[in-house]
């Protein structure tokens, strides 16, 4: 027997297998999607004030992303009207016309896969969050490698029973002669001795090949003492017969730790997640890494290099503001001034609104962000809207490089813009309100920032707080739908010609089955864009 | 979706025909939906009994705490995670008891009971060939097997597997198993990738459950006429359509927590062995739990709803009457289906929840026991005054009503969050939720391998095996699982790998004095010293012991499953239960694409016993099976007979 | 979804209208949530401007289901089983939303002594 309905409809259910199981299939899919939008929207009411990162409003969203993400929401309802032209050329039987529309619904799912991977890369390269101590944040910059943990190591110890060390990851440049002492068992004239051992370690690749081997000889050595210690616990059992009057004594004592000792020092760089922050800023002289191997030497230079944009204070009591260590971070008595000459005018702003109602204003909107985020450097936009988003373009998608000192130079160039005092209001709200652009009043400054100051700090990328987790979890996730879902079409126009000649309305079905996931695709973005981009 | 919009139509046919495909195409990259189905039940077997076994080693565990393991201290992967005397480590129960639980649950039920039976039973009782896709069913079962293996694979990662129980709670799921420098190979995070794959291929398995039954039943085969096997697969595939999609999201963020350092469960100013751990923060645990719970209680109906289907279908063929209340039975099991998706937080009694959402909670967990107890009152009654057949897919269907309602009615005091205050996390939840997944779940399984074996390979399964295999697993089942009531009642908490030494001062006053009769067999049995009192914690041993005597006790059936295959009692019929749906219409084995002439049901699925027919049974496939029909053979109108010939 | 010229040429200029006011929906959802004078409520991200911004997406998202989709040929059985996923997700959303505006907070207050240790500076 066939498998039935497979082109066909059936009739009382009025559908083609297929379009039932893609329906089906799509009703997981919002489930799927449901759960994510769930999970931002109790992420989001979840935030307790005061306490967790606040959930950045829309308006914190850079301008040039916006336009990214509105370029791509009429890229993918362009590609959706596409679809449905292609399947109704195929409903014509017109294999040109079909194949045209394909072709550029493809295109279109390159384009906005272009367009994300731009705006991936500004993010995760591009803008900066710094979290310091009393929780304010400054937002930029990072001009370094700063992320990992510098330290200049000697000797390392660890336990060879354990994983493998993970500091051989860390190790920069040239690997360093190394030698190698531990212990082991060996059987010398017919009776089991503890050895000294000693190797010398060149490459990473004899440590490799070292380590595999002294740890299989340590886990042995563990296992065979293990069990003639167990044999003689029996054993000494069975003489007092009685289990209850035998108290164990401690276990056998296996020395697995193993030293090695650098010629020369060497450099590490470190994932802060891997190493233990503790045992590094107490003394300064070890670095303990969380798979419990220690490392001896001395703390590297730890301090960021960082061009301050904006400063973020929500997290910070009202009545600490005035003296916040953040004022001693950026020590430039102008960027203070700036700040709150732009945190007057969004409160005058806000006062406004509320006053025209005859309320007083909410304890939850003066600590929010509206009022406690701000520009650090003036009014002034340095640069004309285009040209920023040009510049922002151009980094994210890798062009040019990105040189900082030149940027610096630039809005320099342009920062002496004469001041409109009397539109000074308007434009300042406007500061306020598109927080995105860079408003210099004169080059942007550049601060180091010692890292004991520092809470956290990174990126804009899904580490920085949970709407940059959820932002990119989702479209992320959205984004592999659209590059499945463009193979899907892409495959139907390569290879269909055949079914095409053969069956014409097979092929149909198939494309209007893989234009309802298409057509899906671009409804989940209907809603990503502004709860991602505008509110 | 690639799949389903590529792979579903036409190609499929071509190897239709010539039936000399190769054994690897015939055997192992089948897309007979009747070869995933027994590759399925096999796999799910296997992990069944590795589940077994893990939890063998938990009770040994847990009952003498301080001795050293037996036999397996000597193997090698052992010696790294037992404690210089031997004995259990808290981290190898740890990961023992997580594992066990999601191997038991997403690889071993699961795949036998829904991707098992129901890929072979459902499209021979709807009468289709196949699944409505066969490339995307062979999909499904793949991606159960990479998830399968990932999972087995990471007990042997220098992390072990998973450890912090089926659950994998965050934010210890994600601070677990930090210190690994490969954080992907480590047992947490391929448990993660794993449940991925799981999920997946539930996904994909549900989509094509559901086409199937909506899209290929037969001519005739109107909703009505469904057996209830089918039903109960449908809404089986809905819950897993529906639910499991959430829990992929919580798997894909706990991943993104663990691999992207993103802290979507990690709470603000979070401390992992006293240091401050490096995340954002802002996230939230109860998140994860909402996200967890609402697959992980659907899942207990995607545990049990197909051992229900399966017992209502050796119940009416062994007893020799229709099922009582076949409609009711659907519309509950609709009822249940729907309710099995409001009614999760009743896990999370304890975390903080206020007066109101925990009674909207707690009114519809005890709205939800209401269609439980129409399935099973039902099937009750449509054992009343027949002509029981005890053959042994007849006894365990019989166990099964008793202990799935005593797992049913256990749940009860756990649905209201006063009582919940005293039993979460005891041994009376655990009690109560293997009542209905051992001898509940599992017997339904057992009763259907032995129902249907004989369509599958042409032999009966030996009878007297049969029975040495049931009634020791009932009595073992029960010695394990009712002690736990006991225990839990008395305060035992569940996951103490040292068997609750903690708890050792509790007594009970039905135990605790000597000269009690379960004193006096306490002491015989050398479980307690003479004149000791019996203390709860030395029901430990008598579980545990009859944990490993269940081991024993399937023993039986393993010989009788592989050597019936053999030397079973050839049947001599294609129907040889005399069983009334269309299963039973096919050749035996049936061939690939299942029936030689097209089916057409006749009429409702359960006539047993019809007044003035020749025999006592009336099968849905035969047109004139000499009797004076009560109704004239409806076809589906809607369904014209050009329709399904067409194609 | 009839098959004749007509048919297909009147559903072409559907799509292709569709299709425009889709991308007018998506300037209105832009200027929405960039336009001050637009800004509902208080300044700011509000529930005022969350709603309304939703609503637009809705009316896209319905425009979408409806036409591209087909959603008005159906038959009633994807319109039951795209009920009770649209239900059971609003379950999952608004029930875990409850039990998170629903904690118990009688006499003791953890969550002000947290703020309390945070916000103190070390
Ligand atoms: C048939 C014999 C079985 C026995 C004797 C058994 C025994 C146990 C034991 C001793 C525990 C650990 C209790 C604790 O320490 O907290 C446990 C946990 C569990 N079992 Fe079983 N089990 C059996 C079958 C099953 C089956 C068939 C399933 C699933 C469908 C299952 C699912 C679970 C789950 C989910 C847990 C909880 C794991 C956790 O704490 O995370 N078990 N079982
Ligand atoms: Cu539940």
């Amino acid at each position: 027997m066939e498998i039935p309905y497979e082109v066909a409809p059936r009739r009382d259910t009025g559908l083609f297998n297929s379009k039932l199981g893609i329906w089906l299939f799509l009703a997981s899919e919002v489930m799927l999607f449901g759960g994510l939008f769930s999970a931002y929207i109790f992420l989001r009411v979840g935030v307790i004030e005061g306490v967790d990162a606040p959930w950045p409003w829309g308006i914190n969203v850079h301008k040039t992303f916006v336009v990214l993400g509105f370029v791509n929401t009429l890229v993918l309802i362009i590609s959706s009207v596409f679809v449905v032209f292609g399947w109704i050329a195929l409903k014509e039987r017109n294999w040109g016309r079909f194949q045209m529309f394909m072709y550029l619904t493809v295109a279109c799912a390159a384009i906005f896969m272009a367009l994300k991977t731009v705006e991936y890369r500004s993010k995760l390269t591009q803008h900066h969050d710094i979290k310091l101590l009393d929780n304010s944040v400054l937002e930029g910059k990072i001009l370094d490698k700063t992320f990992d943990v510098p330290f200049e190591g000697n000797s390392v110890e660890f336990n060879l029973a354990g994983s493998a060390p993970g500091f051989i990851h860390d190790i920069e440049g040239e690997f360093p002669v190394m030698k190698a002492t531990w212990k082991e068992y060996a059987t010398v004239d017919g009776e089991r001795k503890i050895v000294d051992k000693e190797a010398e370690i060149r490459s990473a690749k004899e440590f490799k090949s070292w380590f595999v081997r002294a740890r299989t000889k340590a886990t042995s050595d563990l296992i065979a003492e293990r069990k003639r210690y167990r044999s003689e616990v029996a054993a000494k059992n069975k003489a007092l017969y009685k289990e209850e009057e035998f108290t164990n004594p401690k276990g056998p004592v296996v020395d697995t730790k193993a030293i090695l000792t650098a010629e020369s020092a060497f450099q590490l760089h470190s994932r802060r997640r891997q190493v233990s922050p503790i045992e590094r800023s107490d003394k300064g002289d070890s670095m303990t890494y969380l798979d419990g191997s220690t490392v001896k030497g001395t703390a590297g230079d730890d301090r960021i290099k960082f061009e301050p944009h904006y400063l973020d204070m929500q997290l910070v009591p009202i009545h600490k503001q005035k003296d916040s260590m953040v004022w001693d971070v950026l020590g430039d008595s102008h960027m203070k001034d700036a700040w709150y000459e732009n945190r007057e005018v969004a409160y005058e702003h806000m006062e406004e609104y509320y006053e025209g109602r005859k309320k007083e204003i909410p304890e939850s909107m003066l600590r929010g962000y509206y009022i406690n985020i701000q520009s650090l450097h003036g009014k002034e936009h340095a640069k004309p809207f285009w040209q920023e988003f040009f510049d922002e373009f151009k980094a994210g998608a890798g062009i040019g490089g990105g040189d900082h000192s030149d940027h610096a130079e630039h809005s320099h160039d342009q920062g002496d813009h004469e001041h409109h005092d009397d539109h000074a209001e308007e434009e300042a709200h406007a500061a306020a309100d598109d927080h995105g652009a860079h408003n210099d009043h004169g080059a942007h400054s550049v601060v180091m920032i010692p890292r004991d100051k520092i809470k956290f700090f990174n990126s804009h990328g899904p580490r920085n707080n949970n709407y940059y987790a959820i932002y990119f979890t989702m479209t992320a996730l959205h984004g592999l739908h659209v590059i499945g879902g463009a193979l899907v079409l892409l495959y139907f126009v390569v290879f269909g010609k055949p079914l095409f000649l053969r069956n014409p309305e097979h092929l149909a079905n198939r494309v209007e089955v893989g234009g309802l996931f298409w057509h899906f695709v671009d409804l989940i973005w209907i809603f990503l864009f502004p709860l991602m981009y505008l509110l | 979706m690639s799949e389903l919009a590529a792979h579903s139509h036409g190609e499929v046919h071509d190897d239709h025909d010539h039936h000399e495909a190769p054994f690897w195409k015939q055997y192992v990259f089948s897309t007979d939906h009747k070869v995933i189905g027994i590759q399925y039940g096999f796999t799910a077997l296997l992990f069944l009994a590795f589940g077994f076994f893990l939890m063998m080693v938990m009770r040994w565990s847990i009952a003498y705490p301080d001795r050293a393991v037996p036999v397996l201290s000597d193997w090698p992967w052992f010696q790294a995670w037992l404690d210089n005397e031997g004995r259990v480590t808290g981290d190898l129960y740890n990961m023992f008891g997580a594992m066990h639980g999601t191997i038991m649950v997403f690889l071993g039920i699961v795949p036998l009971a829904f991707g098992a039976f129901g890929n072979y039973v459902t499209p021979l009782q709807i009468g289709a060939p196949d699944m409505a896709f066969p490339r995307l069913n062979m999909a499904s079962f793949w991606c159960f097997l990479l998830g399968g293996v990932l999972m087995f694979v990471s007990f042997f990662l220098p992390s072990g597997a998973a450890k912090v129980g089926w659950t994998n709670y965050s934010p210890l799921a994600t601070t677990t198993d930090l210190n690994f420098s490969s954080q992907f190979w480590t047992g947490q995070t391929q448990w993660l990738v794993g449940m991925v794959f799981l999920i997946s291929s539930s996904l994909l398995g549900a989509v094509n459950f559901i086409a199937t039954i909506i899209n290929l039943r037969c001519r005739g085969m109107t909703w009505m006429r469904l057996p209830f096997f089918v039903w109960a697969m449908m809404v089986t595939g809905f819950l897993l359509l529906l639910a499991f999609p959430p829990l992929e999201v919580a798997a894909i963020m706990q991943i993104m927590d663990r691999l992207g350092g993103t802290s979507f469960f990690v709470p603000t100013g979070l401390n992992v062995n006293g240091l401050a751990f490096d995340a954002a923060g802002g996230g939230s645990p109860l998140l994860y739990q909402h996200l967890f719970w609402f697959l992980a209680h659907p899942e207990v109906y995607v545990l049990i709803l197909p051992a229900i289907a399966i017992v209502s279908e050796v119940i009416p063929c062994n007893t020799r009457k229709p099922l009582w209340g076949y409609k009711s039975m659907v519309y509950a099991v609709m009822a249940l289906g729907f309710l099995a998706f409001i009614v999760w937080a009743h896990h999370m009694y304890m975390t903080g929840m206020g007066p109101a959402i925990s009674t909207f909670f707690q009114t519809t967990t005890v709205l939800i026991s209401v269609p439980s107890v129409i399935l099973i009152t039902s099937l009750l009654i449509s054992m009343w005054g027949g002509s029981i057949r005890f053959n042994p897919a007849m006894l365990f269907a019989t166990a099964f009503i008793p202990m799935f309602g005593i797992g049913g009615l256990t749940g009860l005091p756990l649905a209201f969050n006063l009582p919940d205050l005293h039993l979460h996390d005891t041994y009376y939840v655990i009690g109560h939720f293997h009542y209905v997944v051992a001898p509940g779940t599992i017997f339904g399984l057992f009763a259907g391998i032995y129902h249907w074996f004989p369509k599958h390979t042409g032999r009966q399964m030996n009878t007297m095996l049969g029975h040495l295999h049931f009634w020791p697993s009932l009595i073992c089942m029960n010695g394990i699982f009712a002690p736990m009531f006991l225990q839990g009642m008395a305060g035992f908490h569940r996951r103490a790998f040292d068997g609750g030494a903690a708890y050792e001062q509790i007594s009970s006053s039905i135990l605790a004095e000597p000269g009690t009769f379960v004193a006096g067999v306490f002491e015989k049995l050398r479980i307690v010293g003479e004149g000791q009192p019996v203390e709860m914690i030395d029901l430990n041993i008598v579980t545990s012991t009859f944990a490993w005597l269940l081991a024993l006790a399937q023993v039986p059936f393993i010989i009788n499953l592989f050597a019936s295959v053999y030397v079973g009692k050839k049947v001599t019929s294609d129907n040889p239960w005399d069983a009334t749906t269309l299963e039973w219409a096919t050749p035996t084995p049936p061939p690939h694409g299942n029936f030689t002439t097209e089916p057409v049901a006749y009429r409702g699925p359960y006539e047993y016993s019809v007044p003035g027919a020749d025999t006592d049974f009336t099968p849905q496939f035969e047109d004139d099976p000499g009797i004076v029909k009560k109704e004239p053979a409806k076809r589906d109108d809607k369904v014209s007979s050009e329709d399904s010939t067409k194609a | 979804m009839a098959d004749s010229p007509e048919e297909i040429a009147k559903h072409k200029k559907l799509y292709a209208a569709i299709g425009i006011w889709l991308l007018v929906f998506s300037c209105v959802a832009l200027a929405l949530g960039k336009i001050t004078w637009l800004d509902f409520g208080p300044p700011g991200a509000t529930w005022e401007d969350i709603l309304i911004g939703l609503s637009v997406s809705v009316v896209k998202a319905s425009l979408v289901a409806l036409i591209f989709m087909h959603l008005n040929h159906e038959k009633g059985l994807i319109y039951k089983t795209l009920l009770f996923t649209f239900l059971f997700f609003l379950g999952l959303m608004s029930l875990t939303l409850f039990a998170l505006a629903d904690p118990i907070r009688e006499s003791f207050d953890t969550l002000n002594t947290v703020k309390g240790m945070l916000n103190r500076p070390n």
